[in-house]
């Protein structure tokens, strides 16, 4: 019995052995199965849209269990709005947080999200659309000031932002003379621009129109834009049914036809696109 | 003694013992009767609903002017405190001014207490409407009205048993709200403060949030600025223009560090590149005998004496004759001096470190 169970051990440690020596890159002696193609995705009839509530000019409403209710913003029209173009219906609106759309780029639950980033997909997420926001930080003057031609007129100038703002971010880039003031909040941004404590505030181009609008009377003009180089665009993961050529196409119609232009106006207050660009 | 019945007391003795226990007798057959006993439970019944029904006066809050104020209503329980907030004031109220930016017809859908935080679900009518303040108001009266209420610590907003993101700016509702937000059209001392020294009337040292005498020169220096009557006190006319006002703007445009001293509205401007620095507070010449004009300073002394008045005058630095800006007491509100230009004790240094050889001093005349 010994002698049998030892010789029944050592064949299978030759054969071991055998196939460690071989290398792990052997062939292996059955062929794989050839891949086989995904099937194509059934043509989509509703729309689950993916929101990442916050803010008040973007994504706002109600969140029951996962699903979105009382959906309000810039991007809820933008998706109802391609949804009527593609042909679509939206069905419902889920609160689903950035985070969890990186990691949702192969099976989400969704077919379209929001309020994405160039940054977003180059981590691994969905595919992207073209930008349909810019993300640019505009200039806004206190009362009195003259438009500045460019960057350099505001050699001199007190800029001010809101202390870790994308604005914040800008300053430095804007040369070693300018003055700077970092301030708290929106509210507070205001204030120093009104009172001329500081000449220009540097406020994200998507929040510029409620800024100036809301507090208008004891503002200055919006002069322009600096750019970033980088838009919010929507995320599309693969096999859901909705074409990212599609998205994008209609997209580009719609800002050709100027409703982008119109709906940023409603809900933002103005078209940050519509902004100069300061050089 | 008839059987069952209680044998006399040590005290009690003779026929006047007896009568006591008839009648003794007689009032508990009485009480026992089942008419009386009926009144009893139903008089005990009132009793006790009474003060449920009428319940507990309440602070119920409504804007007026846009800020908040609270009336009393006296409801039975806190679903009722929130309903009757939820129906706005009350048509005499409203003559007087108070309103609501609740939209009216919300209805309450449900209202917990749980470790004295109120859980409020209200209907989707809340949300309507797309005015950041008014959206920020009502989410304050709700907050107001029920942190009123003894023995509340927080408020949870629910909205169609959903948690509304992003929706009232200015507030957080994942979070229970134990504080309405700070309303930016109603500064308090150090906001204030703030805002003065912001618009230049005041040094940032001055912000303290405590109240000041160099508060009072700084609204004093506001007010003659913008021609409110000159009393040196904060209140709401002179704090509802400070929300409005821009930093004032110099008369003369020129480059370089200036001074122009505007003696209609008997205030010094700080001019550092044709932006204003700082507004000072200062007293004139009586009856104009300040001269109107462009000068230069061309005399400075740390402390000067006036032979003609006898006087000294600290932190003189002169800009014609001897016509100087100086430290005197007192400022008033109007022009006093013999023809030099007063300032505070607290400013004067300022001014003189400001005011070198050679700047420019602009005298100028013009109504306040």
């Amino acid at each position: 019995m010994k002698r049998r169970f030892a010789a029944a051990f050592g064949i299978a440690a030759t054969l071991v052995l055998a196939n460690v020596a071989s290398g792990a890159d052997a062939p292996s002696p059955t062929p794989r199965p050839a891949p086989v193609a995904a099937p194509s995705a059934p043509p989509l009839r509703s729309l689950v849209v993916a929101l990442d509530l916050g803010s008040p000019t973007l994504q706002a409403g109600v969140v029951r269990g996962r699903e979105v209710i009382l959906a309000r913003g810039y991007e809820v029209a933008l998706a109802k709005l391609l949804a009527k173009r593609l042909g679509v219906r939206v069905e419902r609106f889920v609160h689903v947080p950035t985070m969890n759309r990186l990691l949702a780029a192969g099976g989400a639950s969704w077919h379209v999200a929001f309020g994405a980033l160039e940054r977003h997909r180059r981590a691994g997420g969905p595919g992207l659309t073209e930008p349909y926001l810019t993300t640019d930080v505009a200039l806004i003057l206190r009362r009195g000031l003259s438009r500045p031609r460019g960057l350099s007129d505001l050699r001199g100038a007190i800029l001010c932002a809101v202390r870790g703002s994308t604005g914040a971010a800008a300053i430095p880039r804007l040369g070693s003379t300018a003055r700077h003031l970092y301030v708290v909040g929106p509210e507070r941004l205001r204030t120093v621009v009104r009172t001329g404590a500081c000449d220009a505030a540097l406020v994200p181009a998507l929040e510029v129109g409620r800024f100036a609008g809301r507090h208008g009377a004891g503002l200055g003009p919006v002069a322009g834009r600096i750019r970033r180089g980088e838009g919010l665009g929507a995320s599309i993961p693969p096999g859901t049914g909705l074409e990212l050529a599609a998205v994008n196409r209609e997209l580009a119609r719609l800002r050709r036809d100027g409703t982008l232009g119109r709906l940023a106006h409603t809900w933002l207050g103005l078209d940050p696109a519509g902004l100069r660009v300061l050089r | 003694m008839r059987a069952g019945a209680r044998p006399p007391l040590a005290f009690e003795s003779g026929a006047g013992a007896a009568d006591r226990r008839l009648v003794a007798g007689t009032l508990r057959r009485t009480l026992n009767s089942r008419p009386v006993r009926t009144l009893f439970v139903v008089l005990a019944a009132l009793a006790l609903a009474a003060p449920a029904a009428a319940g507990a006066p309440r602070e119920v809050w409504f804007l007026q002017r846009a800020q908040p104020v609270p009336v009393t209503r006296t409801v039975p329980g806190m679903p009722a405190l929130v309903r009757s907030l939820l129906a706005g004031p009350t048509r005499r109220e409203r003559a007087e001014g108070l309103r609501s930016a609740i939209p009216g017809g919300t209805a309450l859908r449900d209202l917990r207490i749980a470790r004295q935080i109120v859980t409020v679900d209200l209907a989707a009518r809340f949300v309507g409407g797309r005015d950041d303040a008014s959206l920020r108001s009502r989410v304050g009266q709700l907050v107001r009205t029920l942190r009123a209420v003894p023995g509340v610590r927080g408020v949870r907003v629910r909205i169609e048993g959903g948690v509304p993101i992003g929706l009232f700016p200015g507030y957080d509702l994942r979070r229970v709200v134990r504080e309405p937000a700070a309303d930016p059209r109603a500064p308090g001392l150090r906001e204030t403060q703030q805002l003065l020294a912001d618009l230049g009337f005041m040094a940032p040292t001055g912000v303290t949030g405590q109240e000041s005498d160099e508060t009072a020169t700084a609204v004093l220096a506001f007010e003659k600025w913008h021609g409110l009557p000159r009393d040196g006190v904060l209140d709401t006319d002179v704090t509802s223009l400070l929300l409005r006002a821009a930093r004032p703007e110099p008369v003369r445009r020129r480059s370089g560090d200036r001074v122009e001293i505007h003696l209609g509205r008997q205030v010094a401007l700080q001019v550092v590149g044709n932006r204003v620095a700082r507004v000072f507070h200062i007293s004139s010449g009586a009856g104009g005998v300040t001269p109107s004009g462009s000068f230069r300073v061309y005399r400075k002394e740390r402390m000067s004496w006036s032979v003609p008045f006898s006087s000294w005058m600290p932190w003189a630095s002169y800009f014609t004759g001897g016509i100087a800006m100086h430290e005197y007491w007192p400022v008033p509100t109007y022009p006093a001096s013999h023809g030099c230009v007063r300032m505070m004790a607290r400013d004067a240094p300022l001014m003189y470190a400001f005011a070198g050889h050679g700047t420019p001093v602009d005298v100028l005349w013009e109504r306040a």
